[in-house]
């Protein structure tokens, strides 16, 4: 682990390190400061015994759809089908967790990325699986260029919390309506081949959804690892826990801030690929969403990201399963958000204060 | 008498700026002066226009007008009313973040609610039948007295939000937005004030959904999507949040410049009336949401006096 002198910023104000090591040093076992002390050399954080209950729980149910038909339909489908959720959801949570911004126009970055990726398409003529990780990182360009223009502005006027989301809410309207002067009225669609099928547990999947479904995966196993293990994720957690503290220790806010602000957005941007290419592309693509990426976020916050990924995952087995059982998708939507609403009262303020870091 | 001289277009344009003047003002009282994220104004006000109409259509009323309208447009503001005590019951404790998913949410369930329960409300074929509770001859005639009806509404709905500013309840509603937990420890039931203020609002809300039913005389899933909230909202933040005038004047800066001024008064090819004004329309209003809050955040009208001149005691 690198010492405080390592992560000295040269370009930010200069700063009583002194002073800053002293508090590094201070009451660092609990609360904020434990984070910054982690980034100036102190050992991370383990995960919880939760990761291997939801292990567990998962291989419970592949066991269980091997036996049950509906269980393993619930099981694939909801797990392919809605990885994008779960990309989706992770972006929007590590923007959340560390920076605290509840970014409502993270729906169109999400939008942005099947746009990007349909325009790359057809212009290039290249294939989708070529296209999807261009589309990602335009995606994430795109979401860096919206918080140097706009949040980062904000942010430095001292926009007040509620006005913050009302700017978010102004921006995502603006990118929605926008969009359609840039990519045209019209509902687009992929020029490609009809996706091979893939049988897993006897349901046949298309293979864009497994590589969706892997995507997923990996992006969850790189920004856990990243945020938990690498120097980077430190200085971003101490950014989160608190910002002048870290700066005062040598953190670099606004490379630390723009890689998060990138990372959040070539998952939405991935995610918007693959909604995409599951159905169409039009400017409601992202914010048919976001309600339930806002929800999913929120409860699967209250654990960490993996939290988020789980509960993403669930959420998905469970739209599947009820879509199954009732015939129409709005009606699972619906207990959902019922669902979700219980648990945001019965969380009450801790649920929105605890999935910050 | 002949109303020749009248554009139709003009009467139900106007009545969309009146509408929206009045959710901008009971959105002023929510957001502005006691600060609870409300974006989900089209779920309240979509949750008066289908219980309205509904009962109005569906229910075979034993009396005829305008007992039919007046019970149905009463059971509208009940719905809605209830539905916003439940709401901010839920989002009572939260902080913005969980307003803003509360009211979202809500906003969703009504949406999802009117187009799977399409035997009662038509789902997205929409449903016709409702009409005037009078009938004065012509359309035009029964519309323009419409708007002069939802003109007298919005007027007292402005004079209820000025009188909320001058008693001691008005008082709770800003300290519950400057500092609640301080006003909790002064003996102040806060919880009870944002329930009472919800349903309230809400109520209202409804109310003004229940009269644009009547004024469109069809029911369309398309009306609940995100242009109403988005119209009360940006109005109010360039009128100004915390001013009583706030959102009477940004409202006909936006909605009306767009609704009347563009429509009526400027030249432009029709077929851009049937996309691209929209379109233009919603981009920039959220765009005005940005700047203005980057740039101006407490509006064109400023702060509220009382601020002002806490802030002059306090400089001198």
């Amino acid at each position: 682990m690198d010492r405080p002198a390592r992560l000295a910023s040269t370009d930010e104000p200069a700063v009583d390190r002194d002073v800053a090591a002293q508090h590094v040093e201070g009451p660092t076992t609990s609360g904020h400061h434990n984070v910054v002390a982690e980034s100036s050399g102190r050992s991370p954080r383990r995960p919880g015994r939760t990761t291997s209950i939801l292990v567990a729980a998962a291989v419970g149910l592949v066991v269980l759809a091997s036996l049950s038909d509906f269980v393993a339909k619930s099981l694939v489908i909801g797990a392919t089908e809605n990885a994008a959720l779960v990309l989706a959801a992770l972006g929007f949570a590590l923007l959340y967790r560390l920076t605290g911004l509840l970014n409502v126009a993270y729906a169109e970055t999400i939008t942005l990325g099947g746009y990007f990726a349909v325009w790359l398409s057809s212009s290039l003529g290249w294939g989708f699986y070529a296209v999807v990780l261009p589309a990602g990182i335009l995606a994430g360009l795109l979401s860096v260029g919206t918080y140097l223009a706009i949040f980062r502005v904000a942010k430095r006027r001292r926009v007040g919390d509620l006005e913050m989301i009302a700017m978010s809410f102004g921006l995502s309207i603006f990118l929605r309506h926008g969009l359609q002067f840039i990519f045209g009225y019209q509902v687009q669609f992929f020029d490609i081949a009809p996706p091979d099928t893939i049988s897993v547990l006897g349901v046949g999947v298309p293979s864009f959804r497994l590589l969706a479904l892997a995507s997923v995966a990996l992006l969850s196993i790189l920004i856990y690892q990243f945020i938990q293990r690498t120097r980077y994720g430190l200085q971003i957690r101490a950014l989160a826990s608190n910002e002048g503290l870290a700066q005062a220790s040598g953190v670099r806010p606004l490379t630390v801030t723009l890689l998060i602000w990138f990372v959040a957005g070539l998952a939405g941007g991935l995610a918007g690929a693959f909604y995409g290419v599951g159905s169409s592309v039009s400017p409601l693509l992202g914010s048919r969403q976001l309600l339930l990426v806002l929800l999913v976020v929120l409860v699967g916050g209250i654990w960490d990201l993996l939290g988020v990924v789980w509960v993403g995952v669930a959420t998905g087995i469970a739209l599947t399963a009820m879509t199954l059982q009732f015939g129409d998708g709005l009606y699972s939507s619906l207990v959902l958000i019922f669902a979700f609403l219980a648990v945001l009262k019965v969380r009450g303020r801790r649920l929105t204060a605890g999935t910050k870091v | 008498m002949s109303l020749d001289w009248l554009d139709a277009f003009l009467v139900s344009g106007t009545f969309g700026v009146v509408e929206i003047v009045g959710l901008g003002l009971l959105l002023h009282l929510q957001v502005g002066l006691t600060r609870i994220a409300n974006f989900g104004v089209v779920g309240f006000w979509g949750l008066g226009l289908y219980t309205f109409g509904v009962l109005y259509v569906q229910v075979d009323w034993p009396f005829g007008e305008p007992w039919q309208f007046l019970f149905s447009a009463l059971a509208a503001s009940l719905a809605a009313a209830l539905a916003g005590l439940v709401v901010a019951w839920l989002i009572a404790d939260l902080d913005s973040d969980g307003a803003l998913v509360g009211t979202l949410g809500f906003s969703a369930i009504v949406l999802i609610l009117a187009t799977t329960q399409d035997q009662l409300t038509g789902g997205a074929l929409g449903l016709g039948g409702l009409g005037f509770p009078y009938d004065l001859g012509t359309t035009k005639a029964n519309e323009l007295l419409w708007l002069a009806l939802m003109t007298a509404l919005v007027g007292l709905i402005l004079g209820y939000v000025w009188w909320v500013h001058r008693t001691p309840y008005g008082r709770l509603l800003i300290a519950i937005g400057s500092n609640e937990p301080l006003a909790r420890s002064m003996g102040k039931h806060t919880t009870g004030a944002k329930l009472t203020l919800f349903a309230i609002t809400c109520g209202l809300m409804g109310l003004l959904g229940a009269m644009h039913g009547v004024m469109v005389r069809f029911l369309d899933i398309g009306s609940l999507d995100v242009g109403i909230t988005l119209a009360a909202l940006a109005g109010l933040i360039l009128g100004g949040t915390a001013r009583v005038w706030g959102a009477v004047i940004g409202v006909l800066l936006t909605v009306g410049l767009f609704d009347i001024v563009i429509q009526f008064y400027v030249p432009l090819p029709q077929e851009w009336f049937t996309q691209a004004i929209p379109v233009l329309r919603e981009a920039v209003f959220g765009a005005l949401l940005v700047v203005v809050l980057l740039f101006r955040p407490q509006g064109l009208l400023g702060q509220m006096r009382r601020s002002k001149l806490i802030r002059a005691m306090h400089d001198g």
